[in-house]
């Protein structure tokens, strides 16, 4: 009746107001009615039963006083769901930055004005013990938190033998690799691709049929479930989000899993399996990067001036391949905190190429005399665009003059569309930007990746040719059909 | 390998067989002849009814020497459009080709491949028309159409279009084979106002017209074209304008190119240059000192995001669209 009514129009109003829309007065009631139709909420109203009990009326509340009521009630929520358990601090406190702080924020900064106007302060993350995180981001608030390595040590090593949590029956090769993803040890597509390969091979090699679960004869069910499956969330979500690239590899592997014969012998399958993951390693990565440079060196041409950013293993190969034929000179772009152009540079010097070296502020100076752009990439959209290390956009962006070419495998290639770098991206250390005690007001952004939209790319590189950014999605398709 | 005379016995046959299916069609000019991709694909038929070969990689070799028997023979005549010509034939290996993939007997695929090849030269013939029949509705009453060089697909697409409607062109004159010129006449008898201006007047007159279009000798994969020179500068005008740039071209005309600038194209013959100045009653030449250096590429290459829309016989496509029709027909 009226109180619900009352009630959703409060809800209503209340958010409207968060999200800034124009709020129109649903209390008087005209538009829906007109919405319900009045007859029939006429019709409603007769058709009460008897023993309908009507609640008594609630104070009508003014705009302050509800607010501070919306605001107590958000308050106790946060404390009861500031005390997690041990294992699970970690998601419930992602899952409650995200769900409280976009929210809270808006609302928080309308209350302020009322209530402390002294308090700048944003109501943001919970931690552990149920203090408040000041130094979260409202903009990044929907992503996973950075994750230090230090802050829970024993985490990343625990393992309990006949625990009947699966997350603690992890294979030793699998703990260690994770560790490196945490530290940062191993870093960038591939070789995070590899070592995730690798690892789950190696647990699959040293899985014994448990004897004790009488229910599921299938080696490929227990394979799946018991042993990828939870490495892959070990890896996600307590070492470091994963790559598309390994995304998809992991996707190839549950498939060649499920294309093995279910009453193969366990040996046997074993070894067909590890020989799959070879050879996907090698055809995907490896030999993929060989097509690439092959393609990419009709592309260069004596006297070129080659711009760089970054390490890629994909421009790595191609710039090698290109230096046993062409005459040409390389710049070498890096950006802080990674600064992987080191490893670049290194690399390129080995195969004797005339390179200089600059900072990412130096870009616009050079630009002049910049001829072709080769970048590297860590995943492909649908629509053609690149996401690619923190800096590549604006590499693209200053490049706009002469050809921009991203070399990239075809197992990179996500079936997602990003339209910009905020939706999905990952929070790094926040230390790597700034170090340092900070005070209240300040705080830092460490992002990972970021987006070049497919209109700055003249051209994308995989083995299986040069494409249009456009027709990412067509090869796709072609690559791999079931997916 | 011992066939030395057998080889160019083979050789000749093929060439007589080009030139047979290209003076087919009467004139070179006329709107009707037959161009020299199809006509090629033609003598590549002809080549797989004559093979004496028993596998698939001995027919599919005997193609490929012929394919670059015809190129060779091209580049010799000074004949400007190579592109075409290769993605044509290269496109009718494959077409052909992969019915390899379906039939495992040889004489079946042979039969197969000899059907497939004469349907696809057949398509390609029928492209003309086919593109004029999507083409021509972008054409509308008392518009100003602006055109470059001598294209018959254009032409096909122009005289259909002036059967129902009434429109004016305007052609530059195409400089230095004057092939606007030559084009100028053709219209003009089929009964199409027609104004010629000097290739440098482009500018002066795009404010007046109300599309722009133009052939293609070959559509490179991220969907840009090939063309006459002069093509690059008249489809930055026109995006300057907010004119639309429509290219008409067949789906054999799509090749495996990626050029990413100018330099990027494959190489071709420069064409000599004549300087005369025709303000002048005598019409006198001007001569050129041997020292200035007088280049002149006969083609250029305009990017896709100058061209509007593409009339092809697969349909109306966008430029982007050339590159999933090319990893079809190329897969």
């Amino acid at each position: 009746g009226r109180e619900r009514l009352e009630q959703k129009a409060f809800h209503l109003c209340s958010l409207k107001k968060i999200w800034g829309r124009p709020s129109f007065d649903i209390m008087e009631g005209s538009n829906t009615d007109k919405i319900s139709g009045g007859d029939a909420q006429k019709k409603a109203k007769k058709e009460k039963p008897a023993n309908f009990v009507i609640p008594p009326k609630k104070p009508k509340l003014s705009k302050a006083e509800r607010r501070a009521l919306q605001e107590q009630q958000r308050a106790a929520k946060a404390q009861r769901q500031g005390q997690p358990t041990d294992k699970s601090s970690g998601k419930t406190q992602g899952k409650q930055q995200n769900t409280t702080s976009p929210v809270s924020n808006k609302n928080q900064e309308q209350n302020k004005t009322s209530a402390a106007p002294t308090q700048r302060s944003e109501v943001l993350a919970v931690n552990a013990d149920g203090t408040k995180d000041p130094k979260q981001i409202s903009v990044l608030a929907h992503l996973p938190p950075f994750r230090d390595p230090k802050d829970k040590p024993d985490e990343l090593l625990g393992v309990q033998l006949k625990s009947s949590n699966i997350r603690e029956q992890l294979h030793p090769e699998i703990l260690q690799t994770g560790r490196a993803y945490a530290t940062g040890i191993i870093c960038h597509s591939n070789p995070r691709c590899r070592a995730m390969l690798k690892a789950m091979d190696a647990a699959i090699q040293d899985c014994v049929p448990d004897d004790s679960i009488n229910d599921i004869k299938d080696f490929r069910h227990t394979w799946v479930n018991k042993v990828l499956k939870p490495s892959f969330q070990f890896f996600t979500e307590d070492c470091r989000p994963h790559s598309v690239g390994m995304g998809n590899a992991f996707t190839f592997l549950k498939s060649a899993i499920g294309a093995l014969d279910r009453d193969m012998e366990l040996p046997k399958a074993k070894a067909l399996l590890s020989e799959s993951i070879d050879a996907y390693l090698q055809e995907r990565i490896d030999y993929a990067d060989l097509a690439i440079a092959k393609h990419a060196c009709e592309k260069i041409v004596d006297d070129d001036v080659i711009l760089t950013f970054g390490h890629s293993e994909a421009v790595r190969a191609v710039l090698v391949e290109a230096a046993k034929a062409k005459q040409f000179r390389v710049i070498v772009c890096d950006a802080r905190p990674l600064l992987t152009g080191k490893d670049m540079l290194l690399d390129l010097r080995q195969a004797s190429l005339n390179c200089t070296y600059i900072y990412l502020n130096a870009l616009s100076f050079v630009m002049k005399d910049v001829t072709k752009v080769f970048l590297g990439a860590e995943a492909l959209m649908s629509d053609g665009s690149v996401l690619g290390l923190l800096g590549t956009a604006c590499v693209a962006l200053a490049s706009q003059s002469v050809p921009v070419l991203v070399c990239s495998e075809t197992y990179k290639i996500s079936n997602r569309i990003q339209l910009e770098s905020i939706t999905n991206n990952e929070i790094g250390n926040p230390s790597h930007v700034l170090e340092g005690p900070l005070g209240d007001n300040l705080r830092v952004m460490s992002l990972t990746y970021d987006l070049t939209p497919a209109s700055f790319v003249s051209g994308i590189i995989t083995e299986m040719g040069i494409l249009p950014p456009t027709s990412v999605a067509v090869l796709s398709m072609e690559m791999d059909p079931q997916q | 390998m011992v066939e030395g005379a057998p080889a160019t016995a083979e050789k000749s046959l093929v060439l007589a067989d080009l030139k047979e299916n290209l003076t087919h069609g009467t004139v070179l000019n006329d709107k009707n002849a037959v161009a020299m991709p199809v006509a090629a694909m033609n003598a590549l038929l002809g080549v797989v009814q004559r093979s004496s070969a028993n596998t698939m990689m001995g027919l599919q070799d005997e193609l490929k020497e012929a394919s670059q028997e015809i190129l060779d023979w091209n580049s010799r005549e000074g004949n400007r459009s190579n592109i075409a010509l290769a993605s044509g034939c290269e496109l009718f290996l494959r077409y052909s080709t992969r019915t390899f993939l379906e039939l495992t007997d040889f004489k079946e695929c042979r039969a197969a491949i000899l059907e497939r090849g004469q349907r696809f030269a057949g398509i390609s013939l029928a492209a003309r028309d086919k593109i004029a029949r999507v083409g021509h509705g972008f054409i509308r009453d008392g518009q100003i159409i602006l055109t470059h060089g001598w294209s018959r697909v254009v032409a096909a697409l122009l005289l259909k279009a002036a059967e129902t409607k009434h429109f004016s062109l305007y052609i530059l004159e195409g400089r230095p084979d004057a092939a606007g010129a030559k084009a100028a006449e053709f219209y003009s008898k089929a009964g199409i106002p027609t104004t010629v201006i000097l290739d440098s007047a482009m500018g002066y007159v795009m404010e007046s017209v109300d599309s722009v279009l133009i052939g293609a000798e070959g559509v490179v994969e991220n969907g840009g074209i090939v063309n006459k020179i002069g093509t690059y500068a008249l489809s930055i005008c026109a995006r300057a304008h907010d004119k639309p740039v429509y290219v008409a071209a067949e789906s054999y005309k799509f090749a495996r190119l990626y050029p990413l600038n100018q330099k990027d194209l494959p190489p071709t013959k420069s064409v000599a240059l004549k300087f005369i100045d025709t303000t002048q009653d005598t019409n006198a030449v001007v001569s050129v000192l041997p020292e200035i250096k007088v280049d002149q590429p006969p083609g250029d290459y305009t990017p896709a995001k100058f061209i509007t829309l593409l009339f092809t016989d697969l349909g109306v496509l966008t430029p982007s669209a050339v590159s999933d029709e090319l990893i079809r027909l190329y897969q």
